[in-house]
């Protein structure tokens, strides 16, 4: 009794340590960034392409494949890691004007997951290439892929829930029971050695050197399972052994998780602790069964007293269990709807179906079969309990493989609504003041929605009133539709109402509340500058202004914290590169509530300053930019 | 002295009226189809759900900013409701006081965007045009939330939704509450067949 409550108390501190800590999400190698951008038009072609993804990738078994409109390749050489980090790079051959698809597959170096995406970009005027394929596709996991990670997680399984069930229950007594325990112990490192070459197999050439050395690790696992049934060794020491070595095998489970994809110790605990707990419990039923209630004809107090403590055991597990898969599923799921509307949500939809039935059954062995001792009942009730643990394992396996929704994209703004039957996702990359590109995903269950009459989004300032600015957006690829501009003029909140007009329906509406702020490394260029009375932004469109291209500079006038309207706005080049020069005065247009567009045809390289003035010349701010070659 | 009064007078309908075609109210749409210039928006703005509103037309020849007249009989209007899930012709009726200017009465009862397609001829000139709500042309309806007080009322479509939501959800209870009843009266057959 004294080690069950030891017991209880251990998992209960694990549970509530892995609770207090921090909450991420986790998943595949996904798009983060590139160099060129998604959709960027460039005027002088690039030399090479860089990606920078949400996991690191393993160069190995990923392409970063370039392609023009005929679907010729233009890419030179190996893809490699680059030097930022989670980053591949690919070399370019010469390119001419035109409009290039970038198709890249990579592979993750934690879990091994493939992962596919593409985006696009163009040199020169033209118009830029439609995608084929919704980015960020994850491939359906393999059957053997799928069998390996079932196999494997019945073996630890089994591996530990035996050893705790010999250790913590009932030790195994006379030869019969003995016998029965050792078989399970060899079958239990059969199935972990078996599970870890199987997802070698799976893997074939793509398998990366860390997932290849942890799966190393786990079918050792296996074999000092299978090592521990030397005769030599005693019962209680043979135990022990094999559940060092279950844990070691959880360990590496948790190691190619995707918990670990992103290092957070936090989730991490709760994947281990779920492996530990049903672990704990499911072996422990196939060994009430195949050692206990099999190997002899146990009846009476010692058979209640047995079935009463094991109960003890799985109730504990099984509480640990569900708290931890509840806050996994949290971190995993964006919305409710997931459960029915994502492959990962239906996988983890009928792994809970399957729960429900088994504590079912499991209610029955504990409140009526253990009680009355009753012993036919009690091995009827867990053939089908252990029956349904199995296919627990199974959903397990296709989960494990399967990509979360919950998918770190690396973008400064990205949120999910559901919209009266309807997935709106609006992706910012870099939510900046100034020119940002604003993605919006629409789904209905797992189907994209290509049939949308318009998608707009509506922009209003919550801070100041900038008045409201609308950009349409194009399908760039099946649900993904994609607006490029620069209506989050200023720092602040903004609200961006997405509108998707399907034909014979009612529009449908989300709103989303974007914060917009200059933060290091976005690549923001946008300066907040004064005048004697006024507050201005000023940013440049391109963002990063090519000597010989036409450059855009757009002034956000502030009086009061108010937009500043009706003034006259002039831009004169006062200098290069420090020094003065006389130079080019261009007229501003106002083009909405305080907001004046100021157009210079072009420049040539270097740092420019220009003075702008609003209204009477005590009204000027010098800002000062660079042009590219 | 007459003379020179009736003169002012119909310099002033004159400036008046090139002064509304020239600088129409900031939330209507302005647009140029052939050689007319077209004007679109509500009588009312901001337009809320429930409230009695009107389509506004202006039509004008572009060059001369003339109004053009006679267009009820040669123009049909239809007012769209988001992607088409509700659709409505509109009879034009000119304003005897404005020549050029037509309205239409309507009460809008959802909140959001808004189309109204014209279609027909005016002069020889074939119009098949949508002019759609929103920035910088005319005002979506709203649901006047903002300017009620001192209570706020759900607009009478939301309260029709609510109430066949809720209409769902009483059949449903019924439902579930005979299931329970059915197996409430099951549960007491094995104890009756026990005696």
């Amino acid at each position: 009794m004294k080690r069950l409550r030891t017991f209880a108390l251990v998992a209960a501190l694990a549970l509530a340590g892995a609770a207090a800590a921090g909450a991420p999400a986790a998943a595949h190698a996904n798009y983060v960034k590139s160099n060129p951008a998604a959709d960027a038009r460039l005027v002088k072609p690039p030399t090479e392409i860089r990606v920078a993804f949400s996991e690191p990738p393993d160069p190995k078994g990923s392409q970063i494949q370039v392609l023009d409109e005929q679907g010729a390749r233009w890419d030179e050489g190996a893809t490699l890691a680059s030097d930022e980090p989670n980053g591949l790079k690919v070399g370019l051959k010469p390119i001419g004007d035109g409009g290039y698809t970038v198709a890249w597959t990579t592979v993750s170096a934690v879990d091994g997951h493939e992962t596919k995406g593409s985006f696009a970009f163009v040199v020169g005027n033209g118009p830029l290439p439609s995608l084929p394929d919704v980015p960020n596709a994850s491939p359906a996991p393999t059957p053997l892929e799928v069998a390996g990670r079932a196999i494997g997680y019945a073996g630890i399984a089994l591996a530990l829930g035996c050893a705790l069930f010999g250790l913590i229950v009932h030790a195994a007594t006379g030869p019969a029971e003995v016998r029965r325990e050792r078989q399970l112990f060899a079958f239990a490192g059969g199935a972990i050695a078996i599970g870890s070459a199987a997802l070698v197999l799976a893997e074939g050439d793509r398998l990366p050197p860390r997932l290849e050395l942890l799966l190393s690790l786990r079918l050792l696992t296996g074999i000092a399972v299978i090592a521990a049934l030397s005769p030599r060794l005693p019962d209680r020491s043979r135990r022990y052994t094999v559940l060092v070595a279950g844990i070691a095998a959880a360990l590496t489970a948790t190691l190619v998780s995707h918990a670990t994809a992103l290092g957070n110790v936090k989730d991490m605990a709760l994947d281990l602790i779920h492996v530990l707990s049903i672990s704990t419990w499911s072996g422990g039923v196939v060994s009430l069964l195949w050692i206990y209630l099999l190997a002899g004809g146990r009846q009476g107090d010692a058979l209640r007293r047995t079935a009463w403590r094991f109960s003890l055991v799985a109730l504990t597990s099984v509480g640990v269990l569900v708290t931890a898969g509840v806050l996994q599923a949290l971190d995993r799921l964006v919305l409710i709807q997931d459960l029915v509307e994502t492959p990962y949500g239906l996988a983890l939809l009928a792994k809970m179906a399957l729960l429900v039935v088994i504590l079912a059954v499991a209610s029955l062995n504990l409140l009526r079969y253990g009680p009355r001792a009753q012993r036919t009942g009690l091995v009827r009730g867990t053939i089908v309990e252990a029956g349904l643990l199995a296919a627990v394992f199974v959903a397990a396996g296709i989960l494990t493989a399967l990509a979360p929704p919950a998918q770190p994209s690396g973008a400064a703004f990205d949120e999910t609504q559901h919209v009266a039957g309807y997935r709106i996702e609006l992706v910012v990359p870099t939510s900046i003041p100034g020119r940002n590109r604003f993605v919006l995903r629409v789904h209905q269950g797992l189907t994209a929605v290509t049939v949308a009459e318009k998608v707009a989004l509506r922009f209003t300032m919550v801070e100041h009133d900038m008045g409201e600015a609308e950009l349409v957006a194009d399908e760039r690829a099946p649900g993904e539709y994609v607006a490029t501009g620069s209506p989050t003029a200023m720092y602040g909140t903004w609200k961006v109402q997405a509108i998707v007009r399907l034909p014979g329906q009612d529009d449908i509406r989300a709103l989303f509340t974007v914060p917009i702020s200059q933060q290091s490394g976005q690549g923001a260029t946008a300066v907040a500058l004064t005048t004697k009375s006024l507050s201005l932004v000023v940013f440049p469109d391109p963002t990063l202004p090519v000597a010989g291209a036409p450059i855009q500079l757009s002034v956000i006038a502030l009086d009061g914290g108010q937009p500043a309207t009706g003034r006259t706005v002039t831009g004169t080049i006062t200098a290069k590169d420090g020094q003065p020069t006389g130079g080019q005065t261009f007229t501003a247009t106002e083009v909405g509530a305080g907001r004046y567009r100021i157009d210079i045809p072009a420049l040539a390289q270097g740092k420019w300053t220009l003075r702008i003035q609003i209204g009477g010349p005590q009204e000027t701010a010098d800002y000062t930019f660079s042009v590219s070659p | 002295m007459t003379r020179i009064l009736s003169v002012a007078a119909a310099l002033a309908v004159v400036v008046g009226s090139v002064g509304i075609f020239a600088s129409p109210a900031l939330a209507h749409e302005t647009r140029s189809v052939g050689p007319y210039t077209f004007v679109v928006g509500w009588v009312t703005e901001p337009a809320i759900v429930g409230q009695a509103n009107a389509l506004f037309l202006g039509v004008s020849e572009t060059a001369s900013g003339k109004g053009v007249e006679g267009l009820a009989k040669t123009l049909t209007a239809q007012v769209i409701a988001g992607g088409g899930a509700a659709t409505k012709s509109l009879g034009l009726s000119a304003d005897a006081d404005m020549p050029g200017q037509y309205t239409s009465d309507l009460v809008p009862t959802r909140a959001g965007d808004y189309t109204f397609r014209f279609t027909g001829t005016v002069g020889t000139t074939k119009i098949d045009e949508k002019f759609e709500s929103g920035p910088n042309r005319f005002d979506p309806v709203t649901d006047g939330a903002d300017l009620q007080f001192p209570d706020q009322v759900p607009p009478a479509g939301d309260l029709a939704k609510q109430l066949a939501d809720a209409n769902t959800k009483v059949t449903i209870a019924m439902a579930l509450a005979a299931v329970a009843v059915v197996l409430s009266f099951a549960s007491f057959i094995p104890a009756l067949r026990r005696r």
